[in-house]
């Protein structure tokens, strides 16, 4: 019940906040130098259907209006049409967002997962020679730069090796193949996934890592442990059963913490890999003055980060019954 | 535990044992050694253009090549597409990393300080008002945000990047300054001066600020690797100042000439030098966390 009541609030903190951004970039729009219409309306089209737009967006109408008509559009989701496609965001944005989705949570969970397991086992051989090749490999993978890392990925394994695919999320022979069942498809789509996979999760799970790794020194320290150990358990069952699980903990919430890092990564990837994605959108239509791509794909991920914040803060608060709203 | 480390920093001893903790750690060492060869590379960057005016990072050309070639002896590290030296352009490369990432974490510091100061000395609506709007600037990806302008803006120059990534930088120090505030607001040496007459803006700057400064300044060196990371993810896609020559704007010629697969000699190192040189500052921090307080090692990871 308790947990009802925290949702709503942070719901309706997360409409309030999103609203303050909607009307930031709304402004921004129009304080740019430059004409704020040629913003809205493509330059290519014809004289009769840009006007039809300037009435239909009201840009011809005092600026409240323009507010009132900006937000109703957004409500209603019509985002207008890409200057570059031709075609309505909306569709853009519905075909590019799965493939986001795919490779950014594969990625985390991954991530997450290794790098709790091995900081599970860095923290148990502290101040060894395991210990230390760990964090060191650790805090080096966190740190490479990430597009540069991404290259020489394609390089080695794409180009030289050629055991991968150098760029894409499919390959036409395979998806115009007629006989070419689910299985196939699927294959092929792994195939082009795993070096995108492979820098994201290359960069990450160093810092759950590390987390993990500190997380779990405190968590040795507590009385329920040294009961534990009195109680003559088993080392192991001691590690994997009363500790880790409690030290995982603070890994969770710095996956919310860390999730605007994450986001900068993921549209750097899918840039490099050509992989259809919001952020490889983002930054193509940003390259192009495709305004309105642009701004849908930024209120699309802003959304996304609030929403996943408050999702990571739940899942917490079921995962430690300590913690109460 | 604040208060510990507010009082670890006055005694004298501190700097003593400080350094003792710091000379044992080997991450601090690794560190430190690394950033002195990078503030070396950055230092030196003046001479190649002195010893002959092709070796200038930006217009200078080679008039023999015209094109990308490999390590020579009049090159050592080759040249890139225009026939301009690679290690030249690696040189001038350090100093706008130290450049951007030095002035990015000063001016979020700075800011960070001052409103998390205010937030908790001000308490109340204040309090509310601006701790809302660092959770707000705290989960938008400040790399998409400067794409955003700069495709409004047109082409940002290098000082507007780092006024940006400023800006939107701040919100995890002020969270940690004003925590440290609310705990100082209440013990006795901040009545002491309320009750001898003491203005708020004479509390703030000299009784408060001094507490808090040093906690600030731990902050400083992840704020400076995610400056560097910023400015290099911005020019490695193209929206770089184009009148600089950043390690992110090397690799984004690299890339966009296509010349990835084909020259190694171009496309290492800046990638390994942007590489080490977040890692070495994070490793500074780390080393310095230690120091100051262990319990603190979490906060520096969540960038």
């Amino acid at each position: 019940m308790e947990l009802r009541r925290y949702v709503i609030r942070r719901l309706v903190q997360i409409v309030i906040i999103f609203f303050v951004i909607l009307t930031v970039l709304f402004m921004l729009f129009r304080l740019a130098p430059g004409d704020p219409v040629s913003r809205m309306v493509d330059p290519d089209m014809t004289p009769e259907d840009s006007e039809r737009l300037i009435a239909e967006l009201g840009l011809n109408r005092p600026l409240w209006i323009q507010y009132v008509v900006y937000v109703k559009n957004f409500v209603t989701g019509n985002f207008g049409h890409s200057f570059h496609y031709g075609e309505p965001v909306v569709h853009i944005i519905g075909n590019r967002l799965p493939n986001t989705i795919l490779l950014f949570t594969t990625s985390i969970i991954l991530s997450a997962l290794v790098g709790v397991f091995l900081g599970k086992i860095a923290s148990w051989h502290k101040g060894e020679k395991t210990d230390t090749f760990m964090t060191i490999g650790a805090l080096a993978t966190h740190t490479v730069f990430l597009p540069w890392l991404a290259l020489i990925l394609i390089w080695v394994f794409a180009y030289k090796l050629a055991w991968f695919p150098i760029t894409g999320m499919i390959s036409e022979e395979v998806w115009l193949d007629p006989d070419a069942g689910f299985v196939m498809k699927a294959l092929d789509v792994m195939q082009h996934m795993i070096l995108p996979l492979a820098t994201l999760f290359l960069i990450h799970f160093g810092a759950y890592l590390l987390i993990m790794r500190s997380s779990m020194l405190e968590t040795l320290k507590e009385d329920y442990i040294l009961t534990a150990r009195a109680k003559g358990l088993e080392e192991k069952v001691i590690r994997d059963r009363h500790a880790a699980p409690n030290a995982a903990l603070p890994v969770v919430t710095s996956i919310g913490l860390s999730l605007a890092f994450s986001i900068n990564g993921g549209a750097l990837t899918e840039t490099v890999f050509t992989w259809p994605g919001i952020g490889r959108e983002l930054v193509f239509s940003v390259s192009h003055n495709d305004y309105p791509l642009a701004q849908a794909c930024f209120l699309l991920i802003a959304l996304v980060v609030l929403i996943s914040n408050l999702v990571v803060d739940v899942l917490y608060a079921y995962l430690d019954p300590r913690i109460r709203y | 535990m604040e208060r510990r480390i507010s009082e670890r920093f006055r005694s004298v001893g501190f700097l003593r044992e400080g350094w003792a903790i710091f000379r044992e750690s080997l991450l601090g060492k690794i560190g430190l050694i690394l950033l002195i060869l990078f503030a070396l590379m950055a230092v030196s960057s003046f001479i190649p253009p002195r010893i002959d005016p092709m070796y200038h990072p930006m217009t200078g050309v080679d008039p023999e090549i015209s094109s990308s070639v490999g390590p020579s002896l009049r090159h050592w590290l080759g040249t890139d597409f225009m026939g301009r030296d690679i290690l030249s352009q690696l040189l001038a490369g350090a100093r706008v990393a130290f450049m951007v990432g030095v002035s990015a974490a000063f001016m979020s510091i700075f800011l960070g300080t001052a409103i998390g100061m205010f937030a908790g000395y001000a308490g109340r609506a204040m309090d509310t008002l601006l701790m809302r709007l660092a959770d707000m600037i705290m989960v938008m990806p400040t790399l998409l945000v400067v794409l955003i302008l700069s495709s409004l803006f047109g082409q940002l120059n290098i000082w507007t990047i780092v006024l940006i990534i400023a800006l939107f930088r701040w919100p995890g120090v002020s969270r940690v300054i004003r925590a440290q505030t609310l705990s100082l607001k209440q013990r006795p040496f901040i009545e002491a001066a309320k009750v001898a007459g003491a203005s708020h803006l004479r509390i703030i700057f000299r009784h408060i600020m001094p507490n808090v400064l040093p906690l600030a300044f731990l902050y400083m060196t992840f704020r400076v690797t995610s400056a560097i990371i910023i400015e290099a993810a911005l020019a490695f896609l193209g929206f770089g100042d184009p009148g600089t020559v950043s390690w992110g704007m090397m690799l984004q010629w690299v890339w966009k000439t296509g010349h990835m697969f084909r020259a190694p000699y171009w496309l290492l190192p800046p990638g390994i030098c942007i590489s080490l040189i977040t890692l070495s500052f994070y490793m500074l921090g780390r080393a310095m966390d230690e120091v100051l307080d262990p319990r603190l090692r979490r906060e520096g990871e969540a960038e």
